[in-house]
């Protein structure tokens, strides 16, 4: 292409930097978020103002906070969920059935040491909270096992299987915590039985100290893939199947391997997210809400590129323009959904944004064409 | 577009073609002519930059600087489009057609005269007479998956002749083709050339034909001209010395081995293919220490899924295969690469290596599951590192360094680091599947040397090729292979060209003794 003097053209890449990927991604955030200064505009209110008032309660406001990290706690860990199989190849759209079993995992714990009771119920959370954990871990795990053993005995499609399992999973927590079911609470409203003040959370600086689970969860499989027998077999699986078998590697193990520390993980979602937010300790009524934000796990999980450590960033983003677009829209009385509109362009413009990780444009002066005749 | 051509008329001409990428100057200054009538040769190894000649010369890639001029006119293509609307068509290697499709079908497709109703009757009548002038010989009506290779490369031509193609560039037309289908591909292309149409081959093996065939040669050697000769004046070694820029040997020299105890030892092995098909059927042979057993045949007969059944990759569904007498006929190929077989598939990009890894990587392939490697599943970044130089060094493959990706190498670099990696396992056996095809003269004469020292270290190798002068040039004993059965087993000594050809047509012939 021609533009006046100058040949533009477009170059491939075929490595992106670290750095160079921090500053594409930067750049798309900047320009998803002019974008819907336009709506802001739209609807009358001053953008700059806007922007203040929902990036001041998602990351400094002292009751916004902590919502915002609690939220982004649960979408890294169904991001790292999403990530593991990704790498391999295979894609979990199942984080929300797996993070459902987690939860009943770690209530079936609960419930086996009598935990439904009075909220003054004493009970040993030196044993009973790592029990639990393990029981959204097995949950998780188990659920998550399924279509990986689907996809390497039989080669199954695992983006069905883990959809289906979805809407099982969601059922049976229905099931259980409805219309007389074991979990149901004491008040009947269709939620779950509420934990023992014994067995919240403890809390590190404010926070469930699930963060630090997640954290370190994260960290590991960054040192997992870039480091480790394993994490070489997954993504040599992931790049080309036909190659791995060549090398020995099991095609039935990989898939199966990858589903179970995803659904593992996606349990530990699901035990963060009923049993160590603060306020909230049971299975709550709307729990399918959770099941969908579940999905910002796949968002995340491909804008970072299946790179769990830059996974870290994207998700306290997306938590927190998640919690502050939804305060703003009560506070400045705006008629929509601005959380959903400021996330739906953020999402176009980040992955329109990483045609700038595999291409480059190259500016050339013309030199003065020589008539030749 | 009727344009006047005579024979020796100049049709395209290349003055200056440059083309730059980051880190080498793929095209240097390439001038040259093509005139009406004539087979201009464009010789080549891998990397020499033939590839983006090609290119340019179709309009895929335009070049940085330098003018082309066809019939005298200077051209500019944006896209092969402009070139095939002059008159330029183009043979891919890796053919463009559509399998599920008909013959006819993919000849028309794209045509600008196919509108959205076909008149399939003219249309025959118009390549029957076509296939009739050129004496190619194919049913229009037969799908192009059930066609073999050498009848895609016609469908191929087929497809450029009826658009009006006047200049044919052909991209290393005879290297996947059998022999007899070779010698008909070469007597078209001589009745074309007496139409005055132009042939441009490039090649990057082979040359034996490119002496019979073409009326000039172009030799590139690093993105220049190295040597631009009528084909009369050229001899086989000249131009490999052009091509390679040293002297090649082209007769190998024979290593005798002491032929040691069978490693190898395989009885009644029956397979199936990927249509469930029965692509061997029964066949028993055994490889010793220190010999090349060579297995010959044409493409589809059985070959590959030997190869995949020896490694591990495909069921045998009966018979057994033992490696050091023990039965390892139903192993994961994992515990066969432990137990010191080691496999050189044919799909260099697709299974013996990872494009998106960097060649440290690829190395692993071979080595991740080596306890030395690694510590309590913590790969030793460092001494795989320390491996990747050393077979760099050792093998010669010209990269910056560890960290480049596979993809980024070409096919010969590649096969050596796939080679290289295999070897420095010190197999005791080595199933080694078209180890040459599509290198070009210096990596193929390395790639056979390898093999011969590999021999020398009293490894047994059994070698699979479809190219019968490397068989015989290399193996103790030969195999030809015809429907998933070994014609014969016959010692090199009383193995006879004509003989090994004819069996490996289907032929069960007896050996004269001599």
């Amino acid at each position: 292409m021609k533009l006046g003097n100058y040949q533009v053209k477009l170059e491939k890449k075929l490595k992106v930097t670290g750095l160079e990927a921090a500053a594409i991604s930067t750049l798309a955030i900047v320009i998803a978020l002019a974008l819907v200064s336009l709506i802001f505009l739209k609807a009358g209110v001053n953008p700059i103002i806007g922007y203040t008032k929902i990036f001041s309660y998602a990351f400094v406001n002292k009751f916004g906070l902590p919502l915002t990290i609690n939220r982004s706690v649960f979408i890294l860990l169904c991001t790292c969920a999403f990530i593991i199989p990704f790498r391999a190849g295979l894609w979990n759209i199942g984080m929300a059935g797996q993070l459902y079993a987690g939860g009943l995992g770690a209530f079936a714990v609960a419930l086996a040491f009598g935990a439904k009771g009075p909220q003054n119920l004493d009970l040993s959370p030196g044993i009973i909270i790592p029990l639990m954990m393990a029981g959204a871990a097995l949950g998780g795990a188990l659920v998550g096992a399924i279509p990986g053993f689907l996809k390497g005995r039989f080669n199954t499609n695992e983006i069905v299987v883990t959809m289906m399992l979805n809407s099982i999973a969601f059922w049976l927590v229905a099931f259980m915590i409805k219309d007389g079911g074991l979990f149901m609470g004491a008040g009947g409203e269709g939620e779950g039985f509420k934990l023992p003040q014994s067995l919240y959370a403890p809390q590190i600086m404010g926070g469930p100290f699930t963060i630090l689970i997640a954290l370190a969860l994260t960290g590991f499989l960054y040192f997992m893939f870039a480091r480790t027998k394993t994490g070489y077999q997954i993504k040599a699986y992931g790049l080309s199947p036909s190659a791995a078998r060549y090398a020995g590697i099991s095609s039935y193990k990989i898939p199966l391997l990858v589903f179970i520390i995803a659904g593992l993980i996606a349990g530990l979602a699901g035990y963060h997210l009923f049993a160590a937010v603060p306020g909230v300790y049971k299975i709550t009524q709307n729990y399918g809400d959770f099941g969908d934000l579940s999905f910002y796990g796949i968002i995340c999980g491909l804008i970072s590129l299946g790179n769990p450590l830059a996974a870290i960033p994207i998700a306290l983003l997306f938590g927190g323009l998640t919690n502050g677009g939804r305060y703003v829209q009560g506070e400045l009385q705006l008629g929509f959904g601005i959380d959903y509109a400021l996330l739906g362009v953020l999402m176009i413009t980040l992955v329109a944004f990483q045609f700038f990780f595999r291409y480059k444009i190259v500016w050339k002066k013309l030199a003065k064409e020589k008539k030749n005749v | 577009m009727p344009i006047d051509i005579k024979r020796g008329d100049t049709v395209l001409e290349a003055k200056g073609i440059t083309k730059r990428y980051p880190g080498l100057v793929a095209n240097d200054h390439i001038d040259f002519e093509i005139k009406a009538g004539e087979i201009h040769a464009i010789l080549g190894e891998n990397g020499a930059g033939k590839t983006t000649l090609m290119k340019i010369l179709f309009g895929m890639v335009q070049p940085d600087e330098g003018e082309i001029f066809v019939h005298g006119e200077k051209v500019h293509f944006k896209s092969p489009l402009d070139a095939i609307r002059l008159g330029i068509g183009m043979v891919h290697q890796d053919r463009m057609l559509i399998p599920a499709h008909s013959v006819i079908e993919n000849i028309i497709l794209g045509h600008p005269s196919a509108g959205n109703i076909m008149n399939l009757k003219r249309t025959s009548e118009e390549i029957t007479e076509i296939c009739a002038k050129y004496g190619f010989n194919i049913d229009l009506k037969a799908k192009v998956w059930q066609l073999s290779e050498g009848e895609k490369q016609v469908v191929e031509i087929l497809k450029a002749l009826y658009r009006g193609a006047k200049i044919l560039i052909l991209d290393e037309p005879t290297s996947a083709l059998a022999p007899p289908e070779v010698k008909k591909l070469l007597a078209s292309i001589k009745i074309m050339t007496g139409d005055d149409l132009a042939l441009v081959p490039f090649i990057t093996h082979k040359l034996p034909i490119v002496l019979t065939v073409s009326d000039r040669v172009t030799v590139l050697r690093r993105g220049k001209i190295t040597a631009q000769l009528d084909t009369l004046d050229a001899t086989e070694n000249g131009l490999a010395r052009e091509m390679v820029g040293r002297d090649v040997i082209f007769r190998l020299e024979r290593v005798e081995v002491k032929k040691g105890k069978p490693i190898l030892e395989v009885e009644k092995l029956s397979a199936l293919n990927d249509k469930g098909l029965p692509a061997l059927k029964a066949i028993s042979f055994s490889v010793h220490e220190g010999e090349i057993l060579g297995i010959a045949g044409i493409s589809g007969n059985g070959q590959q899924v030997l190869a995949e059944v020896l490694a591990g990759l495909r069921d045998a569904t009966g018979g057994k295969v033992l490696l050091d007498g023990v039965d390892i006929t139903r192993s994961s190929s994992l515990d066969k690469w432990q137990k010191g077989m080691g496999y050189i598939p044919s799909e260099r990009r697709d299974v013996g290596s990872i494009g998106d890894y960097s060649i440290a990587e690829n190395v692993m392939m071979n080595y991740y599951f080596d306890d030395e490697l690694s510590n309590w599943g913590v790969l030793d970044l460092k001494k795989i590192r320390k491996l990747t130089e050393k077979i760099i060094s050792e093998y010669g493959v010209a990269v910056p360094g560890p960290d480049t990706l596979a993809k980024s190498l070409s096919g010969g670099n590649l096969q050596k680091v796939i080679l290289a990696r295999v070897f420095s396992r010190k197999p005791r056996l080595l199933i080694v599947n078209l180890p040459t095809q599509g290198l070009d003269v210096g990596a193929t004469e390395f790639v056979q040397n390898k093999l011969l020292e590999a021999k020398k270290e009293k490894a047994g190798i059994l070698l699979i090729s479809e190219d019968l002068d490397e068989v015989l040039s290399l193996s103790d004993r030969v195999a030809p292979i015809y429907e998933g059965e070994f014609m014969d087993i016959i010692p090199i000594e009383q193995a006879r060209r004509e003989d090994i050809g004819a069996m490996m047509a289907g032929f069960k012939h007896k050996v004269a003794a001599t």
